[in-house]
């Protein structure tokens, strides 16, 4: 057997060794042939018996068994005392058979194949798993043939879920019990059984769980089950609408050139397209949003059928983010210059989660569209990033729009929630002296904040912030993660409230005093909270800590962007931006891009074998060779309209990539800062 | 191969056994335990597969019937040392060939069962004076077994009747999509599903199995916490999980770039996946097989096998998964489930396997899907065996 020790045999045994294994082979040829020769007498299944006794992995013995017991079986009518007599010696042959190997999956097969005969007692098996699983309480071979049984039986998953306490009671870190308890509690939940509504059950796990994590706190079992009544607590399996752009209540102005400064910038669009994008964030991935799902109500003309598209990779038909373009200018003569817009999401059922779940109810919004003739000449002058920006000053009613967020079709109950986070706040504020502790702990608050329908007093981001950097010096080997978690928590803290935010906008006086959105120097390693930050044209991510743009495929207004001074290491690392058909300036100056063959910082990477289609187009088919070379690159900007592109301060940046850059995008103008000739 | 009847232990996903508290004789402290060296110790396991080769020691007596999977991780072994030539090729394939089952006519591949290979003589019935098999037992696991084996010593794979294999493989699918191991019955889990996707990738042949009821049986054993159980609703454990990813492969539903594709695109969830493997990998480097469970050798294969199918192998920490495994390599060759156990030739092979996902400069180069050596010829030698690559 396995991992126990050998010793040396004296010759008696070995002898006795010999003899055995003699006796043996003469026991399986006497089976092997009563099998051939179809004898089920009861000598001959006895034999069979032996030879199981001796080697449970004989799984020809078990088939042998099967073939015999319906044999008798089909002696013997339908005598009900027969029947389990007969079924009852095969299941005492299994149970000596799994006390030699408790492992035998023919063993265990050979149960559930008698048991699938419905004349034995269910309350036996109950009561021997329960013996087998004291022995062995993670076998999940046992494991398994316990919720067989259950199935078979009326027993109900209420007495599972009391026998997992008495597992984790005997033993906590036995984690086959906690999962089984994850599992039951999730159906019953599911089903709002008598007892089991989230709000009263999920705080009595909490309980169950503290008496594992805190009785010895190196024991993984229990903080798993935490983490996982953590993720109960926090999230709503019904899709919901997180943000959209343009808000509720919201008023934009439209226009096909720059607009003077009249206007709140904030919420002022301008697009030579004569359409304006329509973004739908939910929060988490949906399908099915279509113009049948999403119904628009409005004068706006030549809206009928809208392509609702999801911004994900290809092929995919889910997606947080969805757009839709509409149009404002019609070849008609416009007899008024507003129009009201009502966007019912849900109208009809069809918007539905991975996981199957519908979109909760259906929701309205309304926003008013500013449509404006003024055209002035479009923007051509260099985007320089390093001057000519001025303090946001203004106190903008808009701004508040945006930071809250679409609560109000939350029907969810959030007040259980936040009540059992809270206190969970309270108790690990006690314990928080482990790693583990710690990290619970920034959790707990994170999730505090998300829950929040409101922009709520009392999230202390930075206590969040501390722990995190507390983290970072304790744990050095998952730095990058506590990194990424920091990140997102000062994102988040960044866009809490409208004074948070408006410390980060700034007029772009170069650009007609645009607004910018100014994160830079904070050292983030990861975008988060880009629901907030919809209305975003101009952002300015410069000396962070960046490796991946993902996230921001959602700001589908962005034009300028500033990823200079980052980490970034691969052009795939920018995959993300080929969603945002406005970008036109790009700044990714001083990077990694071009010193790593392999870009291991991120596993979220295109790779050249899910790409063949280039060797069909005019650049692929012109520089087969350059392509091959900078494919990352050309799979980007090939997708992308910039006029402005600075990549200085990379490896790749050399002459040969500078002239590909050209081929692959034709209508650049500006190149590392220097105007093109045209 | 020897015909000593033989004993030893459970083949399958290797679970810690129960100790046997009363029993004073196992509580035996090894004079010498096997001290863990600086390096993979290539001779040693040399010997120690040579001496399998020649006996097998009599702890493996229970596992008589699977035969066919001792020789496949002998043999196999073997390959990732490049010692193939200390076995005589043509005897081992036809050795092998020997454990074929044939259908008497066209007629009887209808009836329902499979003509694989047998696991070994003492399931393998003679064929009556009609010409009938009155007890076919040919296995999955087995047929597996036998075809990685021919391959490795270099048996063109077409001289075997695999259209009579593959059609009546069909057999055993189920209608969830899983399959039995054996026409006569028996447990449908992962594991089978496993072997017939390999079996139809070294056959270069898919018509025996129905893919997409094979993906929607894998997809229902994703669970929640991104793991794979070996049938739908039990806990995630690192043997279903490698059978689902590998399987999921052989079948072209997920390619190399799994990773890169957007989780809401995925057939399944990638990210998820990714967490939960990474976290297999315990505090002493090694990795286990289920959540809090105890690191064991062969799981360094298993996920460490997923994590490159996906490629997210780059996360692994190989430093210290290197230590964790030569703590387990045995100072008599091969390598044990625990560190400081006695070896067994499961745990062997898997550390064979492990160490050549770790790009261990002694072993050829590992074709993680298939759980084999990577034959770039893939199974079509000519001419018999021997003239395989070495890498």
């Amino acid at each position: 057997m396995h991992g126990r020790p050998r010793k040396a045999y004296k010759p008696e045994e070995e002898a006795a060794s010999a003899a055995k294994a003699a006796k043996l082979r003469i026991l399986q040829t006497q089976f092997m042939s009563n099998h051939h020769n179809k004898i089920y007498t009861k000598e001959a299944v006895d034999l069979s018996t032996k030879l199981l006794e001796i080697n449970p992995e004989a799984y020809t013995a078990w088939n042998y068994r099967k073939l015999a017991v319906e044999d008798k079986l089909s002696r013997i009518e339908s005598d009900p005392d027969l029947v389990k007599t007969i079924l009852d010696e095969e299941l005492s042959v299994v149970e000596s058979a799994l006390r030699q190997n408790f492992k035998s999956y023919g063993a265990w097969h050979h149960r559930k194949w008698v048991l699938s005969k419905g004349n034995s007692s269910v309350a036996n098996e109950m009561r021997l798993l329960d013996k087998f699983q004291k022995l062995d309480s993670r076998n999940f071979h046992a494991w398994n043939y316990r919720r067989f049984v259950v199935e078979l039986t009326n027993r109900s998953e209420q007495d599972e879920l009391k026998y997992t306490d008495n597992m984790i009671g005997s033993d906590f870190s036995n984690y086959s019990a906690w999962h089984n308890r994850s599992v039951l509690l999730s159906n019953l939940l599911a089903r709002k059984a008598d007892g089991f509504l989230p709000n009263a059950k999920i705080p009595d796990e909490y309980e169950l769980v503290h008496s594992a994590i805190f009785t010895d706190e190196d024991d993984q079992s229990g903080w798993f089950y935490h983490l996982w009544l953590l993720d109960q607590t926090v999230n709503v399996e019904t899709p919901l609408l997180t943000s959209s752009w343009p808000s509720h209540g919201s008023r934009i102005n439209l226009s096909a050139g720059c607009l003077n400064d009249s206007f709140s910038k904030l919420t002022t669009f301008c697009s030579e397209s004569g359409s304006f994008p329509l973004i739908l964030y939910f929060d988490q991935a949906v399908g099915g949003v279509s113009s049948a799902t999403v119904t628009i109500d409005s004068e706006l003309k030549g809206n009928e059928d809208l392509v609702w598209e999801p911004v994900s990779k290809k092929n995919s038909q889910m997606s947080s983010v969805w757009v839709a373009h509409l149009k404002y200018m019609s070849s008609e003569p416009c007899f008024r210059k507003e129009y009201e817009v009502k966007v019912r999401v849900g109208n009809s059922p069809g918007i539905v989660s991975s996981r199957g779940c519908n979109f909760s109810k259906s929701y309205e919004f309304i926003f008013t569209a500013h449509v404006h003739d003024t055209v002035q000449g479009s923007q051509e002058d260099i985007v320089s990033w390093t001057d000519g920006f001025d303090i946001w000053d203004a106190e903008s009613k808009d701004l508040y729009s945006l930071v809250n967020l679409n609560r109000s079709n939350a029907q969810m109950d959030f007040k259980w929630r936040q009540e059992a986070i809270a206190e969970e706040i309270i108790l690990f504020r006690k314990l928080s002296d482990s790693k583990i502790g710690k990290l619970t702990l920034a959790r707990l608050l994170m999730a505090k904040a998300v829950i929040s329908d409101d922009v709520v007093k009392g999230v202390d981001y930075n206590e969040i912030l501390e722990l995190y950097k507390d983290l970072m010096v304790l744990d050095s080997s998952h730095y990058q993660y506590y990194k990424d978690e920091h990140s997102v928590a000062l994102l988040h803290k960044v866009t809490s409230s409208t004074d948070d935010l408006s410390r980060h906008l700034f007029r772009y006086r170069n650009m007609n005093n645009s607004v910018c959105l100014r994160l830079n120097n904070l050292s983030l390693s990861r975008i988060a909270s880009v629901a907030k930050l919809l209305f975003v044209q101009m952002l300015d991510l410069s000396h962070n800590e960046l490796h991946s743009t993902e996230g921001l495929e959602a700001m589908q207004l962005l034009s300028c962007l500033n990823l200079s001074h980052n980490k970034i290491r691969s052009f795939s690392a920018l995959d993300s931006l080929r969603h945002l058909k406005q970008l036109r300036v790009l700044n990714v100056s001083h990077n990694h891009i071009g010193e790593h063959s392999v870009d291991t910082t991120r596993y979220l990477c295109s790779s050249p074998l899910s790409n063949s289609e280039w060797t069909q187009d005019e650049v692929g088919r012109k520089t087969p060779n350059l392509v091959t070379k900078y494919w990352d690159a050309y799979f980007v900007l090939r997708d992308l309209n910039l006029k402005q592109l600075d990549i200085t301060g990379n490896a790749i940046a050399r002459d040969e990539f500078s002239s590909f850059v050209l081929q692959v995008v034709p209508k650049l103008v500006w190149l590392n800062g220097k105007k093109l000739e045209s | 191969m020897s015909e000593t009847v033989v004993h030893g232990e459970a083949i399958e996903w290797s679970e810690e056994e129960e100790e046997d508290s009363d029993d004073s004789e196992e509580e035996y402290t090894s004079p010498s335990q096997p001290l863990s060296s600086a390096n993979f110790d290539k001779d040693r396991h040399l010997v120690y597969l040579q001496m399998m080769y020649e006996l097998l020691p009599y702890h493996y007596q229970s596992q008589e019937i699977n035969r066919l999977t001792l020789a496949h991780f002998i043999i196999c072994g073997l390959h990732f040392l490049g010692a193939t030539d200390r076995v005589d090729k043509d005897e081992v394939a036809n050795w092998v060939l020997s454990f074929q089952a044939f259908p008497s006519n066209r007629a009887s591949l209808k009836k329902g069962e499979f003509y694989g290979f047998y696991g070994s003589r003492s399931s393998q019935f003679p064929i009556d004076e009609n010409g009938d098999l009155t007890h076919n037992n040919s296995h999955l696991a087995s047929t597996y077994c036998a075809l990685a084996i021919l391959k490795v010593t270099g048996h063109d794979l077409a001289t075997i009747d695999s259209e009579s294999l593959l059609l009546s493989m069909k057999n055993l699918q189920q209608d969830d999509g899983s399959f039995m191991p054996i026409h006569t019955g028996g447990e449908t889990d992962l594991r089978f599903v496993y072997c017939a996707a390999a079996i139809s990738e070294m056959l270069g042949d898919w018509s025996g199995m129905d893919k997409e009821k094979a993906k929607n049986y894998i997809l229902n054993c994703q669970s929640y916490d991104g793991g794979f159980g070996l049938i739908p609703g039990s806990e995630s454990h690192g043997g279903g999980t490698y059978c689902a990813i590998a399987s999921l492969r052989l079948m072209g539903f997920i390619g190399v770039d799994l990773l890169s594709n957007d989780s809401s695109s995925s057939i399944l969830d990638p990210s998820l996946l990714l967490n939960w493997s990474l976290q297999r990998q315990a505090s002493d480097g090694g990795f286990q097989g289920r959540t809090n469970k105890q690191s064991d050798t062969c799981y360094a294969f298993w996920i460490g096998a997923v994590l490159k199918l996906i490629g997210g192998d780059a996360f692994i920490d190989k430093v210290a998964l290197r230590q964790f495994l030569l703590s387990c390599q045995s100072k008599y060759g091969g390598f044990s489930k625990f560190p400081g156990a006695l070896p067994d030739l499961y745990h062997s092979y898997y550390g064979y396997t492990a160490f050549s996902l770790l790009e261990e400069p002694e072993l050829s180069p590992l074709c993680p899907e298939l759980g084999l050596p990577l034959l770039t010829s893939l199974g079509i030698c000519k001419g018999g065996g021997g003239n395989h690559q070495k890498s």
